[in-house]
């Protein structure tokens, strides 16, 4: 702490850390980490699920104090901050989740942490509302959203996600901070949104804020350049350019091992036994006249934009939304998919692409989430559940599935992203489904993860199992599958063998266009 | 600006005709409480049109004053995401045992501080309602559920349970001040007492507060997103302590309001109205989940209510009918906001 206080100027690095450590109870969840953020520059914090990535993240935007350590802005020492101190020194955090206030209109969530931060926290003044406008107005221009007033006016839960993400960003903008994190901002960005984002982003350098990127998305990371900090066991492993750093090179930093590169699918089926069967079906609103086949063993991928009718066909043979017209057969007979029980019954597992809200119990153990779709044959002749075996049937799937967890009966959300997405999964493979739908199963997962993930999969399908993958993550795709089939706007515009194709192709035929095309411009299509 | 830098213009304008209505009704939930406000009237002025008198409106903004204080209490807590169904405890509370206390050992002391002791003295015991959701961690409906009959136990047991009808002079002349003053065709004096006034006032001072400073859209945001609201620096159990304070405030003023309109206190009034609160401010367009409400249309809210619960008695409509009336109003109500988030969200 002999530094405190030290005027620094300008030129010197906008944020440094210094041997920062944070404990949670026994976990040692930061190990000394120190780096430096200088301005103007691009920064990706790379690392698995429970790296300490997002503890760094907190303890910098003032979210959560640090153990030990330092933190400088601007060379004075800021160690300890809070929310508003944060946002009063010039650091804006984009959540995963975006931060924004739903029932708020899109002006008073850009234009009202301004007067906020001024107050320094105080709730008792009067609001300046034509200065929200205003504030909003400059901002939302920066990042090339509407400036009339019904969009000031919108609220915020009626705009889309992408044009949510960029009014998170515009209130980056108008705070003018110094550095702006973004925590996997592209998420639930279609690739021409993200080269929006990107555009944006740019623009933001321009006016001398550094940004660090939170993600796990590598070639997204090259396109947009910079540092790339590596960080494995809450430690700060490697620094590099991440436009020279390979895959197979940043995935050894982050785990400490080799990770396979190309294709998991190394024996593909050729003419496999039938197993699912879907003919005309369609679904008012959603798709119309598919026509698919699963073999036994068989990997098929199912890919589209977001508003193709994918996620609406991943629904209906999961049982959550049944078709209105053509037929579904499971070898041979026909199936009834009225209702999640009855697909589960048939033979279907559904994994479900948010496994937080829809796939999870967070609060139970891992061997109750394991169990839950099993109990039946868990009870006793009284109809009791036996809890030994429950247990015990969960402890093999741990080890199965290589789930990293203190024990079977630790709450599922003290585990990592990764590790919870394979509770998930364990649950419906102990349900031994013919056919595993996996609905986007590595979303959010960091590469380790995913790895395990992929293997799992191939495992069953060389078992025999029948699986469809629905995703938009199209590397995921190419690397697993056996055949690609593209949605597009509700009908099936083509099924690709997977060997050999490429991204690009893939893409062109999602989108109708190729994927340079439309990007350099910086407008959004929205899809509200 | 040209329209290729517009980009999500068709994000922000809606299709069709209907769907226009529904989005504007949606950003103005208002209109519902006055299009049945409308409806009730023409329907009861068709039956018996001796409804359409200068008397029957006063009636309806006099018998508004106290449930309107309420409601404007309970908006502000459902905006911020929270519940209250202590405020009738705490009005009995003060009223009775303010009212005591003036007649007792004060009775020289005038209506303003009274109406300012009333005032403190609700907003203390909002407070707790408040600091008990923040330190228990425990949903306000629980909490308050449980500081209901916590403050109506204590004045029972400790204060008193009888019923005292000589109030203090100047509470008594203050119910008897009148703002207008009208003869009716048969010849009767039409008045609309002053207290309506205070109605006024907390109205325009909830409004204010709500959209003019930044307590207020603090309190939307808390109500919208309690841990991102956090997030972005907003004190959350500061907004938590101030929403029930200012419930209680308000409770306290409709408590001694209650004494000054009836010229008697008992301790036992008030009690089992809170629904009937609830009610109109979601009828009027709050949501019960937080984040939303105006106090347009709480006030229009409140006054359906009082249509339909005091008036219908003048025209005849015996009091089983208003019952379900009400009843029919809140499921459509209910009907009517979950459509419009459907159709909003599409």
């Amino acid at each position: 702490m002999l530094d405190t206080q030290q005027t620094i100027p300008a030129e010197g690095p906008f944020l440094e850390t210094r041997d920062l450590h944070k404990h949670f109870g026994g976990v040692h969840a930061l190990k000394g980490v120190s780096l430096r953020i200088e301005r103007a520059k691009f920064y990706h914090l790379l690392g698995e699920n429970g790296c300490g990535k997002s503890t760094l993240i907190k303890i910098i935007s003032g979210a959560q104090p640090e153990s030990s350590g330092q933190l400088l802005i601007n060379g004075r020492d800021r160690t300890g901050l809070d929310p508003i101190a944060a946002l009063d020194a010039g650091i804006e955090t984009v959540y995963q989740d975006l931060s924004l206030l739903p029932n708020l209109s899109v002006a008073e969530n850009v234009g009202l942490s301004e007067q906020l931060v001024e107050g320094n926290g105080r709730l008792f003044r009067r609001l300046d509302l034509s200065r929200v406008a205003e504030t909003a107005k400059r901002a939302l221009e920066v990042v090339g959203l509407p400036t009339d007033r019904a969009f000031l006016n919108r609220q915020v839960e009626t705009l889309p996600i992408a044009i949510r993400q960029l009014v998170a960003i515009a209130r980056a903008v108008a705070s003018e901070a110094g550095l702006v994190i973004m925590d996997e901002p592209t998420t639930s960005l279609t690739k021409r949104e993200v080269a929006n984002l990107i555009a944006v982003v740019r623009r933001l350098q321009t006016q001398g804020a550094a940004v660090l990127f939170v993600t796990h998305k590598l070639d997204e990371a090259r396109e947009i350049g910079g540092t790339g900090l590596v960080m494995r066991d809450g430690e700060l492993v490697q620094e590099c350019d991440v436009t020279n750093a390979s895959n197979a090179e940043i995935g050894f930093w982050m785990t400490g091992r080799e990770l396979k590169q190309g294709r998991y699918r190394t024996v593909p089926m050729t003419s496999p036994a039938p197993l699912l069967e879907a003919k005309g079906l369609g679904r008012s609103g959603a798709y119309d006249g598919v026509d698919l086949s699963v073999g036994k063993g068989e990997i098929l991928g199912i890919t589209g934009l977001a508003d193709s009718g994918r996620n609406e066909l991943a629904l209906t043979l999961a049982g959550l939304a049944p078709a209105d017209r053509g037929s579904v057969t499971l070898e041979g007979r026909a199936l009834d998919l009225s209702a999640p029980f009855a697909a589960i019954a048939a033979g279907i597992a559904y994994v479900p692409e948010d496994r937080l809200t829809e796939g999870l119990f967070l609060e139970k153990p891992i061997s109750e989430n394991i169990t839950m779709a099993i109990l039946d044959r868990l009870r006793s002749r009284l109809g009791l559940i036996n809890h030994n075996l429950a247990r015990k049937a969960a402890q093999t799937t741990l080890e199965d599935l290589h789930i990293v967890a203190p024990d079977v009966d630790a709450p599922v959300q003290s585990l990592s992203g990764g590790n919870q997405q394979r509770v998930l999964i364990g649950r419906w493979l102990a349900t031994e489904p013919k056919l595993l739908v996996l609905h986007g199963p590595t979303v959010g997962v960091d590469v380790g993860s995913k790895d395990t993930i992929f293997r799992i999969i191939q495992a069953q399908a060389d078992a025999g199992m029948g699986v469809l993958i629905v995703s938009d993550d199209l590397p995921e795709l190419l690397q697993n599958c056996d055949r690609i089939a593209v949605l597009r706007d509700g009908r099936i515009h083509r099924i690709f063998d997977a060997e050999g194709l490429t991204e690009d192709t893939l893409y062109t035929a999602m989108a109708g266009h190729g994927i340079d095309d439309g990007t350099t411009a910086t407008q959004t299509d929205s899809e509200g | 600006m040209t329209s290729v830098q517009n980009p999500p213009s068709d994000a922000v304008a809606p299709r069709g005709g209907l769907r226009n209505l529904w989005v504007w009704s949606a950003r103005h939930p208002a209109i519902f409480p006055f299009a049945l406000i409308v409806l009730t009237c023409v329907v009861i002025g068709t039956i018996n049109p001796d409804f359409w008198q200068l008397a029957n409106l006063f009636d309806i903004l006099r018998a508004s004053v106290v449930r309107g204080l309420f409601a404007l209490g309970v908006l502000v807590v459902l905006a911020s995401g929270g519940l209250d169904v202590s405020f009738t405890a705490i009005a009995a509370f003060v009223m009775y045992t303010l009212t005591l206390f003036v007649v007792n050992a004060a009775p020289w002391l005038g209506m303003a501080p009274i109406l300012v002791i009333a005032a403190v003295a609700g907003a203390l015991l909002g407070s707790v309602n408040g600091l008990l959701v923040n330190v228990l961690r425990a949903p306000a409906l629980i909490v308050t559920i449980g500081t209901q009959y916590a403050f109506r136990g204590f004045l029972l047991t400790f204060i008193g349970t009888a019923l005292f009808m000589n109030i203090p002079a100047s509470m008594d002349a203050f119910g008897r001040l009148t703002l207008v003053k009208v003869i009716s065709d048969q010849g009767l004096a039409v008045e609309l007492p002053a207290y309506f006034l205070v109605l006024v006032a907390a109205a325009l001072v909830t409004w204010w507060m709500l959209n003019r400073t930044l307590i207020g859209r603090a309190i939307y945001a808390v109500g919208g997103k309690p841990d991102v609201a956090a997030r972005l620096g907003y004190r959350v159990e500061r907004v938590r302590v101030f929403v029930f304070a200012y419930a209680g405030l308000l409770a306290g003023l409709a408590g001694v309001l209650h004494v000054t309109a009836n010229r008697l206190a008992n301790p036992f009034d008030l009690a089992g109205t809170e629904l009937a609160v609830i009610a109109a401010v979601v009828l009027g367009g709050a949501r019960i989940t937080g984040g939303s409400g105006t106090v347009l249309g709480t006030m229009l809210g409140v006054i359906l209510i009082t249509l339909v619960s005091s008036v219908l008695i003048l025209v005849g409509i015996p009091s089983s009918w208003q019952t379900a009336i009400l009843g029919g109003f809140i499921l459509i109500a209910g009907l009517f906001f979950a459509q419009l988030d459907r159709i909003v969200e599409s």
